[in-house]
């Protein structure tokens, strides 16, 4: 009942405001404030009040009742000022695995006169809670649970706040359209493959000063450990020291593989093996259907593969 | 509302909010509710520091059920105020007791803000009021301490803000105030506040004992004529009517519904308002004799005395009319005639044997009576506050021994040598006379004002006041209390008359006393339609008073929305920074923008270069600006002589062709 009425004015403010493109301003007209519970105590209570001023006919207590009346009359108003204004950002993009979390960082700021207490960001029920102060700005990390591998859209979400004394709920709904990537989980028993008979080079090989082929010059996404940084003390451009068993022999991460077993596990186990040669820096492509990343090592590639996974199955180009 | 669990520090706010907010009703909550309160929140507060929950949930309903029930012994009622406030402070106790989470801290603020109330419908103070307002930005601080959740704000940004939101409240609380309908009636019967205790007159006078009345300076209740004034001789205010006589004390004779003979009024009508203090008994004082009251006055009764229904346990205010001069009705009834010549048998036989004798040598009425008073004056009285104890026979006492007495002696002597001479007399207790305040125009009439005199009938001319003591004492009569005081005057009194001064600031001080009585306890529908006549609204009415209700709370709201909302936007930059920036907008419309990391000086250059003809005045501009910001004692011009110079400044775009 209540959640149905919830999400009936969720549809109607989209339909309303319609989409919003971050970053945006609080508008006034789209704060939306309704009681709490403990305001609905408090307006019993200031009934009682009025009623027993009167039945006394006592100035005072009128005088008291009214002040009390006023007083939440205003709060009201500073319940619906503390969003009025605010600016809010957020990062558009997150990659997550499925079952951990979406790190969406938001960014509320604040250039008016006054602090902006306790606004809450909801994003698919996860919560994140700060305080701007006046002119400054905040970062809001939310933590969204990802229980499904694919691509999360978030059309949603939702600032709110009780500030002043928890009388008044003022929230309202930015229409922004935040993506979360989501990985499979990794998971999986078999071990890499061996791919193209040259067999894959172990940890200790990789790390072994006999495989050392030269210089190559520097390209973003290289691991750190691989950056010859005497080459870069000297003054001269940056390298990357390159060594044979990375360089020479590719390894391939195949969909192909992984036959007889359903697609999330297949991919659950690619997930992991994209981990592992990138936790062993070593250089491997994923190839799978329909999509084909190109062997590479570094995070921008362990990025590319992860998405890759992702978004497997979903019609989106990318 | 989550429910999370509350903090030694925030059980510790919450405690002492109540307990202020308590103590506003020190005086009428019974004794044991105060301990059952503090003990309960005492145990809580410990159990807290020790970071343990609150008592199981058996021992908290025992205490609640065992609390109700005793409250109930004490009121047998919970409804009326002092049930009403003593119930309220026991849940409040009770709730702190068994305060768990946020949730249960809440309802104890709400519960505050009750309390708070509820002393405010029995007090009537401006300093009440006043300490409750402060009471409830305590706790609305308080409250906002405990809804924070981030870095929770210090005390004093708390009190600030919550200060802040009163300060809001407050214009918006006044329109509430002055608009709301006021009902001439309650909506439903208020029971009776107790049995307290009487002060002022009591209902009976024994003339032996000591008036502690004459000795005291408080307040008895305020006048205030609308028009013309009475002579000070005559301000006889008419309290009770006594009839019945033992010989020693006088009682008055419970009122019967008997209908009031008419009285013809003489001479002017009085027209005046009689703010009352309350003194818990139902007569109300009003100019003798009164002719016209509204419904707070009460009913008129067979003596011409004004009597309410419930006692006068808050301040009231009653609007009257009254002659100083009446003409009473040709014949009294028999029955009347006979309650006022009846004497007890075989008491004070000295008095009625000299009634005996007078009466013998004057048979006439009107004779006999200036020959009483005659008595009075020739033979050696004494006006004294503290004349000797009398015995039984208090009357003959008086006359024939001590010859000291005041004005309940000679009142009740005379009442008696009349009564004993077949004339029917009773003794009205009452004030006279009183202090007039100059700076405010209306008289305060005090304890010390206490009079009693007589009425007397005689054939032909109806009832006559005679008032016996100003035979022996005129300057009693005449000046009114202080004058004819012995060694035990208060000493505020004596103060007075040593310092003039200080006796005008007190009449001072009670002016605004009186003020604050008639402009905020008594505002009612009267003084609202007075309000709206004013401002020349035609007929006022009850519908009148709700539009402009609501017509005046838009505005306050919409007042309101507009203070809180302007602070929402962004900062404005100051004026020295717009006028830069106007430069910076007027050099870039031309086709030199400001790089971001650009300062004013570089600029200036870069300006100078590309564009010679404007160079020197945008370097000026440029260095006054630095100057301004930088330096600005030592800077040759002005904020705004800088603005206006910048509007001025007027670049054409490409006066002469570009160099590359």
């Amino acid at each position: 009942m209540r959640q149905a009425a919830i999400d009936k004015l969720r549809a109607w403010t989209a339909r309303r405001h319609g989409p919003d493109s971050l970053p945006i301003r609080i508008h006034r007209r789209r704060v939306y404030i309704l009681p709490t519970r403990f305001g609905m105590m408090l307006a019993l209570m200031l009934a009682a009040m009025l009623i027993a001023g009167l039945n006394y006919n006592s100035n005072l207590g009128l005088a008291f009742a009214f002040l009390m009346a006023s007083v939440a009359l205003v709060t009201m108003n500073h319940c619906n000022r503390n969003l009025v204004g605010l600016q809010v950002d957020a990062t558009a993009e997150v990659d997550a695995f499925a079952g951990g979390e979406a790190n969406f960082d938001f960014v509320l700021r604040n250039d008016s006169r006054v602090e902006r207490r306790d606004v809450e960001i909801l994003c698919m029920g996860a919560l994140g809670i700060r305080s701007v102060g006046a002119g400054s700005s905040e970062s809001v990390p939310v933590a969204v649970p990802m229980a499904r591998r694919g691509v999360t859209r978030i059309a949603q979400f939702e600032l709110r706040t009780r500030y002043p004394f928890g009388w008044f709920h003022a929230w309202t709904y930015v229409q922004g359209s935040l993506t979360a990537y989501v990985a499979p989980a990794p998971r999986g028993s078999r071990t890499l493959p061996a791919v193209g008979g040259s067999g894959y080079a172990s940890r200790s090989e990789a790390r072994g000063d006999e495989d050392f082929a030269g210089l190559r010059a520097y390209e973003p996404g290289v691991p750190l450990k691989h950056m010859a940084w005497k080459v870069l003390a000297r003054g001269a451009e940056a390298a990357v020291r390159s060594y044979t068993g990375l360089a020479a022999q590719p390894e391939w991460l195949e969909w192909s593989s992984l036959e007889g077993q359903d697609i999330e596990t297949r991919l659950s186990q690619l997930c992991l093996w994209v981990l592992e040669s990138d936790a062993a820096q070593r250089v491997f492509g994923l190839r799978v259907p329909g999509k084909e990343i190109a062997p590479a090592a570094g995070a921008a590639h362990r990025f590319a593969c992860l998405r890759a996974l992702a978004l497997f199955g979903s019609e989106e180009p990318h | 509302m989550n429910p999370k669990t509350v903090s030694y520090g925030q059980l510790l706010g919450i405690s002492a909010c109540l307990a202020l907010a308590l103590a506003a009703h020190f005086e009428t909550l019974p004794g044991w509710v105060l301990a059952t309160v503090a003990v309960s929140g005492g145990i809580r507060l410990l159990l807290a520091r020790r970071g343990r929950p609150a008592p199981p949930r058996i021992v908290r309903l025992l205490i609640a059920a065992l609390g109700i029930a005793l409250l109930f012994r004490q009121f047998h009622t919970f409804n009326g105020l002092s049930a009403g406030a003593a119930l309220l402070a026991l849940m409040a106790g009770l709730k702190l007791l068994e305060t768990d989470t946020q949730r249960d801290i809440y309802v104890i603020t709400l519960i505050i803000y009750f309390v708070g109330l509820s002393a405010l419908l029995e007090g009537d103070s401006f300093w009440l009021l006043a300490y409750l307002i402060a009471v409830c930005w305590l706790t609305t601080a308080t409250l906002l301490r405990l809804t924070t959740t981030l870095p929770i704000p210090d005390w004093r940004r708390s009190l600030h803000y919550a200060g802040k939101i009163l300060g809001q409240a407050l214009p918006i609380a006044l329109v509430f105030w002055l608009l709301f309908p006021r009902f001439a009636a309650p909506l439903w019967q208020i029971p009776d506040s107790g049995h307290s205790a009487g002060s002022g007159l009591s209902d009976t006078m024994s003339p032996g004992d000591i008036d502690q009345l004459a000795l005291s300076d408080d307040v008895a209740f305020r006048v205030r004529f609308a028009a013309a004034t009475p002579p000070q001789q005559e301000l006889y205010w008419r309290g009770l009517v006594m009839h019945d006589f033992d010989g020693h004390t006088w009682r008055r004779s419970y009122f019967d519904s008997r209908s009031v003979p008419p009285l013809q009024p003489q001479g002017p009508a009085y027209r005046y308002t009689v703010s009352l203090e309350p003194h818990e008994h139902r007569w109300v004082f009003a100019l003798d004799w009164p002719s016209q009251w509204d419904s707070a006055g009460g009913v008129l009764t067979a003596d011409y005395t004004l009597v309410r229904r419930d006692p006068v346990s808050r301040p009231i205010e009653v609007h009257a009319t009254s002659y100083t001069r009446m003409q009473s009705p040709a014949v009294l009834s028999d029955s009347l005639r006979k309650r006022d010549t009846r004497l007890p048998l075989n008491r004070n036989p000295r008095t009625i044997q000299l009634a005996h004798t007078l009466r013998a040598a004057h048979p006439d009425d009107m004779e006999y009576l200036q020959a009483v008073l005659a008595l009075f004056s020739q033979q050696p009285f004494y006006y004294t506050l503290t004349p000797p104890l009398l015995a039984d026979d208090s009357v003959d006492g008086f006359l024939f021994d001590t010859k000291q007495g005041f004005c309940g002696h000679y009142a009740s002597a005379f009442a008696t040598l009349m009564r004993a001479a077949g004339i029917p007399a009773h003794v009205v207790a009452g004030y006279y006379g009183g202090t007039f305040n100059r700076f405010a125009d209306y008289w305060i009439v005090r304890q010390s004002d206490a009079h009693a005199w007589t009425e007397v009938w005689i054939e032909g001319r109806g009832w006559l006041r005679i008032d016996p003591t100003s035979a022996i004492a005129p300057s009693r009569v005449e000046h009114s209390a202080g004058d004819a005081v012995s060694a035990d005057e208060p000493l505020v009194s004596r103060w007075q008359r040593r310092a003039p001064w200080l006796a005008d600031a007190r009449l001072r001080l009670d002016a605004l006393r009186q003020m604050w009585r008639e402009r905020i306890l008594f505002f009612d529908q009267d003084s609202q339609q007075q309000m709206l006549a004013w401002l020349h609204i035609p007929e006022p009415d009850g519908q009148k008073l709700v539009l402009m209700l609501a017509a005046a709370l838009a505005v306050a709201l919409c007042w309101l929305t507009w203070s809180v909302h302007r602070e929402t936007g962004p900062v404005r930059k100051e004026p020295l920074v717009r006028a830069y920036s106007r430069l910076c907008t007027k050099l870039a419309a031309i086709g030199i923008p400001r790089l971001p990391h650009e300062g004013a000086e570089d600029y200036a250059l870069r300006v100078a270069q590309r564009r010679p003809d404007i160079g020197p005045a945008v370097s000026e501009l440029c260095e006054d600006y630095s100057s301004l910001r930088y330096a600005a004692a030592a800077a040759r011009t002005t904020i705004r002589e800088f603005d206006a110079a910048v509007r001025a400044f007027r670049p054409t775009a490409a006066a002469k062709p570009r160099r590359g």
